[in-house]
């Protein structure tokens, strides 16, 4: 019988720095693990605390994950000073993630903010690798500052894809920055796409999800085509611990990505 | 449908024994409390004493032999050991149909959904309940407001009920029928005079419960749903936040409540996993990394209490996940009683 709690080894193989606080750090797990784009795992230091994090990585690899990690809190912090060859503890994969087979043949726009373009990365990457079963891929994406931009060398390189459709913005602009400044909402116009058939997947702070909806549902988007990742303090992973409620859901179990439609209803879901 | 038997007081007395020669055994013991009745505490007592007849519930909630306050529940990267080949083969006397019909939400939890709590599992194969009826209450007790009986109906292995010098000893599972077959020296099967008698011997003290309860106007289960989703807005919140401690007892001892907390644990050398028994009362319940809390207030937080047992749990069990013990109304230091905020949700009109 399999122990929920336990942790699998895995080796911390790489680091990469994406801004002054994000770091990606690629993990080699010692037992076979896998996972689907939007489902999320919990990783450990051992002996000092366990935090929950969506992989950034495609899943179509199957011996690496990526997670990338903003220095926030306790164990985050602890986490960005770890170096190459540490061994941390995963477990899972929790939730339900992205459903695919509902975004075929679909334009799908993206939208992400700061580091909430982590999860979304996987979700991109995976759609790159089946990209005949979609129409377009359509990115948001908006930071704080040109700095807080995270993979910020990938993103020329994915705009230059077939059927992909990028534009970024930052909210305060710098002498580097040459692009369009404003919150991401302000790019979320003229937008390349057939309201006929679309779905839309937002991921960023609870304040930029709750306004990017508010935007989705005035260019007439239908709560049922709006994902959001409603990623709470989840952290037994199964439903049971009792921390990230919302409403009649836990995120762990039932998301953490869920359709607007099944939130617009509960009270204070962005806070 | 299980049989029915009957045992002497005495035969019971040796039959208590006896059991703890091949199981845990727990039973209530007496203590006096400053309320104005006694109370009754689970205890695993040496051999040679009689077994106490406790005639309402205990004091601990059952789920204290399920989940524990605090305890390990893996080591790392070890192989897949178990660190649980050691569970005692317990049996528990004095548990209570309120205990019982709490205990739904426990299983429920640990034994469904995705996966299975392993440790929840291999406790609830080795636990023997041995619940009996209720002759008494206590002043918080409302389990009939809940369309709970005091005596248990179902999820018992047996249930004594006293008759006489006596009890009638009703089988509910396969485990107690069993548990009954090795004993059988000190049960005959129940008489149906004796079993009418049972019955009557339940429907006057049902009157009396129903004399303490009814005037009281208690809250319904089919409309307590209704009641705290349409005064989620309402000032009950607020009101009766005032005089909360944060001490989170009211979750602690609650027979449903089931949160946790995970945390990392240095173990000398070695590292481990802890689960500790959490309260959405505590500040830092929901908070996450980034400082962000969706239940940052007092209000919002008990507010959370009510929700998760009246909106929550009615929409994915099918019934609210109080079962009247009354135990969180007991335990509070800032006596705030669960019946008396239902009862403001119904009196104040809805926006």
């Amino acid at each position: 019988m399999k122990n929920i709690y336990r942790p699998i080894e895995a080796i911390v193989e790489d680091i990469i720095v994406e801004t002054p606080t994000i770091k990606t750090f690629v993990l080699r797990p010692k037992e076979d693990f896998s996972f689907n784009t939007g489902q999320f795992i919990e990783l450990t230091l051992p002996g000092i605390g366990e935090a929950p994090f969506t992989p950034s990585s495609d899943p179509n690899i199957k011996d690496k994950i990526g997670v990338t990690i903003m220095n926030v809190g306790r164990v985050t912090s602890l986490l960005h000073s770890v170096s190459k060859d540490t061994p941390v503890g995963i477990r899972g994969p929790y939730g339900k993630g992205y459903p695919l087979e509902k975004f075929e043949g679909k334009d799908i726009l993206i939208v992400g903010g700061g580091v909430g373009l982590a999860p979304l990365r996987s979700l991109i990457l995976m759609l790159f690798s089946q990209i005949d079963r979609y129409n377009k891929i359509v990115l948001r994406y908006g930071a704080r500052t040109s700095q807080d931009m995270v993979y910020k060398n990938s993103i020329p390189e994915w705009a230059k894809k077939k059927k992909v459709d990028i534009v970024t913005t930052v909210d305060v602009g710098d002498s580097i920055w040459k692009g369009n400044v404003g919150l991401v909402t302000t790019i979320l116009k003229d937008l390349p796409i057939d309201l006929n058939k679309v779905i839309s997947v937002v991921c960023g702070p609870p304040i930029m999800m709750k306004f990017v909806t508010l935007k989705l549902l005035d260019l007439a988007f239908k709560p049922k085509d709006i994902y959001l990742s409603m990623e709470k303090n989840m952290s037994c992973g199964l439903g049971k611990c009792g921390h990230c409620r919302i409403g009649r859901f836990y995120a762990c179990k039932d998301g953490p990505v869920f359709t607007y439609e099944q939130l617009k209803d509960i009270h204070d879901i962005w806070d | 449908m299980y049989n029915i038997y009957y045992i002497e007081r005495a035969s019971l007395d040796t039959l208590y024994n006896r059991l703890k020669e091949n199981y845990k055994v727990f039973s209530p013991v007496v203590k006096e409390s400053d309320t104005k009745k006694i109370d009754y505490h689970y205890q695993n007592l040496a051999e040679g004493q009689p077994l106490v007849y406790n005639t309402y519930r205990t004091v601990e909630p059952l789920k204290t032999f399920f989940t524990y306050p605090y305890e390990k529940v893996t080591d790392y990267f070890t192989p897949q050991k178990n660190i649980i080949d050691v569970i005692d083969k317990t049996i528990i006397f004095g548990v209570k149909s309120c205990d019982i019909s709490g205990h739904k939400v426990q299983d429920f939890v640990f034994l469904e959904g995705v996966e299975a709590d392993v440790l929840y599992r291999l406790r609830r194969e080795n636990i023997i309940f041995i619940s009996s009826d209720c002759t008494d209450f206590k002043e918080v007790c409302h389990c009939l407001a809940w369309d709970i009986l005091p005596h248990p109906t179902e999820g018992f292995d047996l249930n004594l009920s006293p008759l006489n010098d006596g009890y009638l000893v009703e089988v509910g599972s396969q485990k107690g029928e069993e548990l009954i077959q090795q004993h059988q020296e000190y049960f005959v099967p129940a008489k149906g005079v004796q079993i009418s008698a049972r019955k009557n011997k339940r429907e006057n003290f049902m009157e009396r419960l129903k004399r303490h309860i009814l005037p009281q106007n208690l809250v319904s289960k089919d409309i307590v749903q209704r009641l705290v989703k349409e005064g989620y807005n309402l000032d009950t919140w607020q009101q009766f936040m005032l005089s909360c401690v944060e001490c989170g007892g009211c979750n602690l001892i609650c027979d449903t409540c089931h949160c946790f907390l995970l945390a990392d644990k240095k173990d000398g050398s070695k590292n481990a996993k802890v689960r500790m028994w959490d309260s959405c009362q505590y500040a830092n319940f929901a908070k996450v990394a980034g400082g962000a809390n969706p239940l940052k207030r007092r209000t919002q937080r008990l507010r959370n209490r009510f929700m998760k047992k009246f909106d929550f749990f009615v929409d994915n069990l099918g019934f609210p996940a109080c079962c009247g013990c009354g135990r969180c109304i007991e335990v509070c230091p800032g006596k705030i009683d669960i019946r008396e905020v239902l009862k403001d949700l119904a009196k104040k009109p809805k926006p």
